[in-house]
């Protein structure tokens, strides 16, 4: 065990998995010598040269459609998308060539796409976006998004060893603000899989990503404050969902709420919540709620991300309400 | 070739030699002294080869067409008049199987498939969503790489970037390995062909491409959609580029395979820029309003230029007797014949099940 970053964390898996497996190499814009826009491939091109360390043209559609010819000629690719809003120019490469793929002619795309996506950083409304519901309609892709270190690791090892494509959502606010105990060397967290981030019993805040960690505050302050017990669910692959362990929190608590960073419509909360309703409907006490960011871009000032973004008064008071009900 | 009233154009209906075609077929050969070594070492054999490629090109279309008359599928998609830009260009590469080159092509260049090994019963199996081929009824496109062909999805330049991934794969695993594939006139002007492009430049990787420019695309003539010079696009990128005659097999084969040699001896990519004629519609169906897309004497001149009869003419005046080539011209109708009842009998046996249909969505 070594404490690191979440962005160390990620950099140890692709070491890692780069030095088990020389089928596995990054290609991405200025991810070589420059080492990334978040430092996060710093140096890795001296230890694996160029061509396992590739800086592509900036052209994403390229870069995720080389990543899918290399697969299919044997190769593990890991694309990095400089920030997670541009996968919008290859959206097309993502969803109907490497998604299709399998399902159409037998053809697998062990491909992972990973990027830093999120907000709370100022970044505005083109660096700082949750992409998860643009794919989460495609049959044939898996998503996944770490909120530990040790998740991040674990994950992306297990998605780089994963045969299909797999998007590999970084939260660029948990890079460097969080830490936490990684495992040293192997290290495999299986993708579908959720975890209990916190235990409860009269609540369920079924979550992902740097909303896990605003789940986790909210529940100890309402733990300390009113004294109720809320239990925080990391669903980690957001496809497929791991609904078996959404269900048995569900079951257990009676009560639940769906909360992601992303716009609240069309965001994969509403695909959660109608499963909840419709396949443990008796074990509910009480509505599913959704809890999401405003229907609006992300905003670039502070007080408006802030506005923006479900925050923990909200999410305190939604748990409040939903307790009382 | 025998000519087909029913599917034919009428401009191969009544086709008959233009000796001024065969000088231009020659003056082509003799203009390039590098392509001319490659045809000038070229045996009967290899030549026979070709002609049998495009005779078996068009007559899969043809068999198609008579499906689609007999209401067996309701469209095809063909490539008459454009067969040498396929035919002349698969055949210059390595057709081992799933250790040699692959293949990158539209639906427009289906011979490719068929150069490439896929067996003639799973492309017209394709075609009737027949379980037992690649596709198993899923897409009617069709791919498989023991037989290095990659799958298209329907978007046109999306296989660019893909193929150049191939490629990349191929350099990195230090095989002797190259990528081909083929982009329209209009998917010319689509994003992805043009990032593919540069990124196949910039990494020096062995992707032979060629912008096939059939003079349409779907309903809007090049003229229209098109300002530039697609031979300039190779410059532009920084990678060798040419322009061949796509209607001429022997011209195509030899510009690709300088081409795939240069790739395949880590010399980088090469866009070739085939100019050819589509002288059907976009696919069957639209077949009259593609008539009116150009002028009759445009679909004349092309006419006379018919890639099939013209090589067919050029291999007699060599000495080829006619006997020898309708015996493979034979060979390859009864083959086509056979396969097409295959996959009839295929359809009615092996339907894909709606059992499967959630199967495999993950590899
Ligand atoms: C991205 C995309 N847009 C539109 C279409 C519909 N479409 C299919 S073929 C075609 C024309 C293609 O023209 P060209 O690239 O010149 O190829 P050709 O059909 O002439 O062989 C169009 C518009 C498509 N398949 N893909
Ligand atoms: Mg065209």
């Amino acid at each position: 065990m070594t404490e690191r970053t979440y962005i160390e964390a990620i950099r140890d898996a692709l070491d890692y998995e780069m030095r088990r497996d020389d089928r596995v190499f990054l290609l991405g814009e200025d991810i070589g010598a420059y080492g990334g826009a978040f430092k996060l491939t710093a140096g890795m091109q001296d230890e694996f040269g160029t061509e396992r360390v590739l800086d592509t043209p900036l052209s994403e559609a390229a870069i995720v459609g080389a990543a899918i010819g290399a697969a299919y000629m044997g190769m593990r690719p890991v694309a990095e998308m400089q920030f997670i809003d541009f996968i919008t120019c290859c959206f097309q490469m993502i969803t109907n060539f490497a998604a299709k793929s399998h399902w159409r002619w037998g053809a697998a795309v062990p491909i992972v796409i990973r990027g830093p996506a999120g907000g709370g950083v100022g970044g505005g409304p083109f660096h700082s976006q949750n992409v998860e519901a643009y794919f989460h309609h495609t049959p044939g892709l898996k998503i996944v998004m770490p909120a530990t270190a040790a998740d991040a690791k674990g994950l992306l090892i297990a998605a780089i060893r994963d045969p299909n494509p797999v998007l590999f959502l970084e939260h660029k606010f948990l890079y460097r603000h969080i830490k936490g105990e990684v495992p040293d060397g192997e290290h495999v967290v299986e993708l579908g899989t959720a975890a209990v981030a916190r235990e409860g019993t009269d609540l369920s805040v079924v979550t992902y990503g740097a909303m896990v960690h605003r789940a986790c505050a909210v529940a100890q302050q309402l733990r300390d404050a009113d004294g109720v017990s809320v239990e925080v669910i990391d669903l980690r692959t957001l496809k497929p969902v791991d609904y078996d362990t959404v269900y048995a929190s569900v079951r257990k608590t009676n009560k639940v709420i769906v909360l992601h960073e992303d716009q609240l419509t069309g965001g994969i909360g509403g695909e959660i919540a109608a499963r909840i309703g419709e396949d443990v409907f008796e074990w509910l006490d009480g509505p599913v709620v959704r809890m999401g960011a405003a229907d609006t871009p992300v905003p670039y000032a502070h007080p408006l991300e802030h506005a923006f973004q479900p925050n923990e008064d909200r999410l305190r008071e939604a748990c409040r309400k939903l307790l009382a009900y | 070739m025998k000519r087909y009233k029913a599917y034919d154009p009428p401009e191969y209906v009544s086709w008959e030699l233009d000796p001024e075609e065969l000088e231009r077929f020659d003056a082509t050969l003799a203009a390039d002294p590098a392509r001319k070594a490659v045809i000038d070492a070229l045996d009967n054999d290899a030549l026979l080869g070709l002609y049998t490629a495009l005779v078996r090109a068009r007559l899969h279309d043809v068999h198609l067409k008579r499906w689609v008359k007999n209401g067996v599928i309701t469209k095809a998609w063909l490539a008459t008049g454009e067969e040498a830009v396929t035919v002349g260009s698969t055949l210059a590469l390595d057709r081992r199987g799933p250790d040699g080159d692959v293949v990158g092509p539209m639906i427009r260049n289906a011979s490719a498939c068929l150069e490439m090994g896929i067996p003639l019963e799973q492309m017209f199996g394709a075609y009737l969503a027949v379980d037992t081929t690649p596709c198993r009824g899923r897409d009617i496109h069709i791919g498989d790489l023991a037989h290095g062909v990659i799958a298209p999805v329907s978007h046109v330049g999306s296989l660019m970037p893909v193929m150049v991934g191939c490629a990349l794969g191929f350099k990195m695993k230090r095989e002797p390995r190259v990528a081909m594939t083929w982009v329209g006139d209009g998917a010319s002007k689509n994003g992805e062909f043009h990032e593919g492009a540069n990124f196949a430049a910039a990494l020096g990787l062995p992707v032979v491409t060629f912008i096939q420019n059939n003079q349409v695309a779907l309903g809007t003539p090049t003229s229209q959609h098109n300002k530039g010079a697609f031979p300039a696009f190779a410059d532009a990128y920084g990678m060798p580029g040419a322009v061949v005659d796509g209607n001429n097999v022997l011209d195509v084969y030899a510009a690709s395979k300088l081409a795939v040699d240069r790739a395949r001896a880590g010399d980088g990519p090469t866009l070739l820029v085939a100019e050819t004629f589509r002288m059907g519609g976009h696919a069957t169906h639209d077949e009259r309003e593609a008539r009116e897309l150009f002028a009759p004497d445009v679909f004349a001149a092309w006419g006379k230029r018919d890639p099939v009869g013209v090589f067919e003419a050029w291999l007699m005046e060599r000495g080829v007797p006619s006997s020898t080539l309708s015996t493979l011209e034979g060979e390859v109708d009864a083959a086509l014949e056979a396969a097409a009842a295959t996959a009839l009998s295929g359809r009615a046996s092996a339907q894909p099940d709606p059992g499967d249909l959630l199967e495999g969505i993950y590899a």
